[in-house]
């Protein structure tokens, strides 16, 4: 910062701490009109130069190039290594290839166990195929093939973030298969098509054409201070207290215990959505040691303790020798009951299998 | 979708016959001590700690009428008798060298609502807005949001690259970030979704879920434009892609206009470093913007001069409209305000004097003005706006009211320097549909209700 911009940051400080210290307007609540508006410091000139100074930002300049010369140059290796997104256009995309064949292999190993097996999303997992044509419906599906404009992004984000797990694990031409995968999911190439960094970029999109830039402001309402409109005409549309699907707990003293059991009994389905939110990241594909659901051997062994025992360590936790399984997966917010619901669900679902 | 589903699965649920808060009312902060110590002693030792500590918390905040203090004991500590506290020693120094909340603030962290994501570690938590004062988020009440958890990163070993359609491409430590000319502003971060569980009713019941994906900080680092200046652009050079270091390496384009505007490269806030779940050690600050677009743990800036069309600007972080098309590119978060007391948290408790009070902020700068309403927007009076009045930031508003008992429907309109008035739900739905998940920035209604409780409504 230059010697001059110090100075002036001081000076604008200076300024409002006088601003603060003059005499301020009234604020003797009990004596004022309770609906009368009460003076307060407002904005102004002092208060500007202070923004002003405080979002010191230079113009650019194209004599300063290297003006300071810290760091080091990247080098084309260095940039290699890091620079892996790709564009529309196939700028980007590394040379390589892969077909829906092998892709089906990858995609059932790597990522049907979070997307389905047919891309269909599982518990709030993202779906990944079908919902064509639902944009305009009540509850539209946004697919990859449905919604996603390029399949470049499809590509990109495979590589850079997938599987879940284990991002950046796969190689360029696996990703490249699971692409043709999912694009053949969703009825976009034909069950011997092999993608490449060749024809990636002329694979049309059935939603290419489906974005248009931000046009807000696009509502405009008015300071309308009077009679705004008939009293009588509202009407209250919706209540949230009628749904009851927050979390409550810590401001309205509620009999959490009794109303997780009623919200059990009166919902089969508690165990399975407490699974999905809360213990399918480690049991359904065996993270950290946890018993995967579907597998027998590996709950009657631990049922040998008595079904308490299990909901015991699964609340409070448990160190045991396959791994560590934090107090209620690591949502503390979830009740005793949620948690046991999701116990018997899953030991449901592996003993019965 | 989700909304559905748990329109369903909620609607099935039954409704207590006599809450326990109109049980407190009738029995007063005794009952609510002995309701409190009674539920604790038939629980397990660690749930009932932490349950009396909320209880007595409650007790604290909600309780009218002769005063009983938060302790073991009640009345004892009261004058004329003298507490213990002031007959003994505390704690000494650096007992807790890093300081920490009192306990007694135990009920003030960041919340989830688990049914939002599949996961935890791709998910999001709100800010405690009830409890907030002034307009700073202390560190470790802002809101997270990551795609892949938060990463550990030591910052000696983290690097910045910004290479593309520049002159220079580098790679920066952390040290030479630090060397370089810093800026300091506060403005707000409010994730584009803040509200948008109820594009189709208030489904909402606490002011920290309906509106706690929204923070405001002090933000320290290095202008990007001074980097970009420092690098010097090619021709061409239209827009900048940002990525992150975590597991999700998340990818935003950034319009160059807007780089070499107000985007900071930042690495502290609040005076101190940034927290990991805010970024640690470095992350880009887009002050107004929609919060995915400030990518946190940043570790490379592309210059180029077309977008990438990355997951993030594509599959999310665009908005559905009716006809089937969707927006792109929704950057700002448009003028929002909200009354933070009273609020479903912050209950009133007797007829009398209140001070109302709310946040308001703007994206496209400075509050001008907010008005609040007591009848579901039939009339509207002028709030005042309280301390610092910033571009882009959380400015705090109040209203002196005297609350006669009656039923109320409380709403606060903000209006910033644009001239742009904070919309209606109605003409937002009528412009949008119900589909469009981000950006509603409505004027939000409270229902007081004759008992002082206030609850999350719609009206038409």
């Amino acid at each position: 910062m230059s010697r001059s911009t110090k100075g002036f940051v001081a000076l604008a400080t200076l300024v409002v701490a006088i601003a603060w210290l003059s005499p301020s307007p009234s604020v003797d609540i009990a004596a004022a009109d309770a609906n009368s508006v009460l003076k307060g410091p407002t904005i102004g000139p002092d208060v500007e130069a202070v923004e002003i100074s405080l979002a010191f930002r230079p113009q650019p300049d194209a004599k300063r190039v290297g003006y300071f010369g810290f760091g080091e140059s990247a080098t084309e290796d260095m940039i290699a290594g890091w620079d892996i997104d790709v564009r529309p256009d196939g700028k980007g995309l590394p040379p390589g290839s892969g077909s829906v064949e092998d892709g089906e292999v990858i995609y059932e190993e790597q990522c049907a166990a979070c997307h389905g097996f047919f891309g269909e999303g599982e518990g709030r997992w993202p779906k990944l195929a079908g919902g064509e044509g639902t944009l305009t419906e009540d509850r539209p599906e946004k697919t990859v093939g449905s919604y996603w404009p390029y399949a470049s992004t499809l590509w990109d984000y495979v590589h850079r973030a997938m599987p879940f797990y284990e991002p950046q694990s796969l190689g360029d031409d696996e990703v490249y298969a699971v692409s043709a995968y999912v694009l053949y999911l969703n009825d976009i190439v034909a069950d011997d098509f092999v993608l490449s960094h060749e024809n990636l970029a002329s694979i049309q999109m059935p939603n290419r054409d489906g974005f248009f830039v931000d046009p807000r402001p696009d509502v405009k309402n008015t300071a309308c201070m009077q009679d705004c409109k008939d009293p009588a005409s509202i009407k209250i549309t919706w209540d949230s207290t009628e749904l009851g699907v927050t979390p409550i707990d810590h401001f309205r003293a509620e009999d959490t215990e009794a109303a997780a059991t009623a919200a059990q009994e009166t919902d089969p389905n508690l165990g399975l959505t407490v699974y999905q939110q809360a213990c399918s990241t480690c049991h359904k594909g065996g993270l950290a040691g946890a018993p995967v659901v579907g597998e027998a051997g590996a709950w009657s062994e631990r049922l040998e303790q008595g079904m308490d025992v299990l909901v015991d360590h699964a609340i409070n936790g448990y160190q045991g020798s396959a791994g560590y399984m934090p107090p209620k997966g690591g949502q503390i917010q979830l009740s005793n009951q949620e948690v046991r619901a999701a116990v018997d669900y899953m030991v449901k679902n592996s003993l019965e299998k | 979708m989700w909304i559905g589903f748990l329109l369903e699965r909620a609607l099935s649920l039954p409704r207590s016959e006599e809450s326990d808060m109109s049980k407190l009312r009738r029995s007063g902060a005794a009952g609510l001590l002995d309701m409190v110590a009674d539920k604790a002693s038939q629980l397990p030792q660690p749930e009932r700690r932490d349950f009396l500590k909320r209880g007595l918390a409650l007790a604290g905040t909600a309780a009218a009428g002769p005063a009983i203090a938060a302790g073991e004991s009640g009345a004892e500590y009261l004058p004329p008798n003298v507490p213990p506290w002031t007959r003994s020693l505390g704690r000494g120094v650096v007992t807790r060298p890093y300081g920490s909340p009192s306990d007694f603030e135990a009920n003030v962290i960041r919340r989830t609502v688990p049914w939002l994501t599949a996961s935890n570690i791709s998910s999001i938590s709100f800010t405690p807005l009830p409890e907030l004062k002034g307009i700073i988020t202390p560190n470790g009440l802002v809101f997270e949001r990551y795609h892949a958890g938060v990463p550990e990163i030591s910052p000696d070993q983290h690097r910045l690259m910004i290479h593309g359609l520049v002159e220079r491409p580098i790679v920066l430590t952390m040290d030479d970030l630090m060397r370089f000319p810093s800026a300091s502003v506060i403005r707000f971060i409010e994730c584009p979704a803040n509200g948008g569980m109820e594009w189709r009713g208030a489904q909402m019941e606490a002011l920290q879920f309906t509106h706690g994906m929204l923070s405001c900080c002090e933000w320290t680092g290095v202008p990007l434009s001074v980097l970009l200046e420092e690098v010097g652009l090619k021709k061409g050079a239209a827009w900048v892609l940002a990525e992150g270091a975590d597991g999700a390496a998340m990818t935003r384009s950034i319009p160059l206009e807007k780089a070499l505007d107000d985007t900071l490269v930042v690495y502290a806030q609040n005076g101190e470093m940034l927290r990991p779940e805010q970024g640690y050690p470095l992350r880009l600050l887009n002050p107004g913007w929609e919060g995915n677009t400030s990518v946190k743990w940043l570790r490379r800036l592309e210059v180029g001069d077309e977008p990438w069309y990355q997951r993030e600007e594509t599959s999310k972080y665009t908005d559905l409209m009716e006809d089937g098309r969707a927006r792109k590119f929704t950057f700002v978060q448009e003028t929002n305000s909200v009354i933070t007391f009273p609020c479903p948290e912050k209950p009133l408790v007797a007829k009398g004097r209140y001070e109302v009070e709310g946040l308001a902020w703007s994206g496209r700068g400075r509050i001008r003005r907010v008005d609040v309403s007591f009848d579901g927007g039939v009339n509207w009076q002028q709030a005042r706006l309280k301390g610092l009045v910033l571009p882009k930031a959380l400015t705090r508003f109040s209203f002196m009211w005297d609350w006669d008992g009656g039923p109320v429907l409380l709403q606060s309109r903000a209006v910033d320097e644009t001239g742009y008035v904070q919309p209606t739900l109605t003409q937002l739905r009528d412009q949008r549909g119900v589909e469009s998940i981000y950006h509603k920035n409505a004027i939000h209604t409270w229902r007081v209700a004759e008992s002082g409780e206030v609850t999350n409504v719609q009206i038409d």
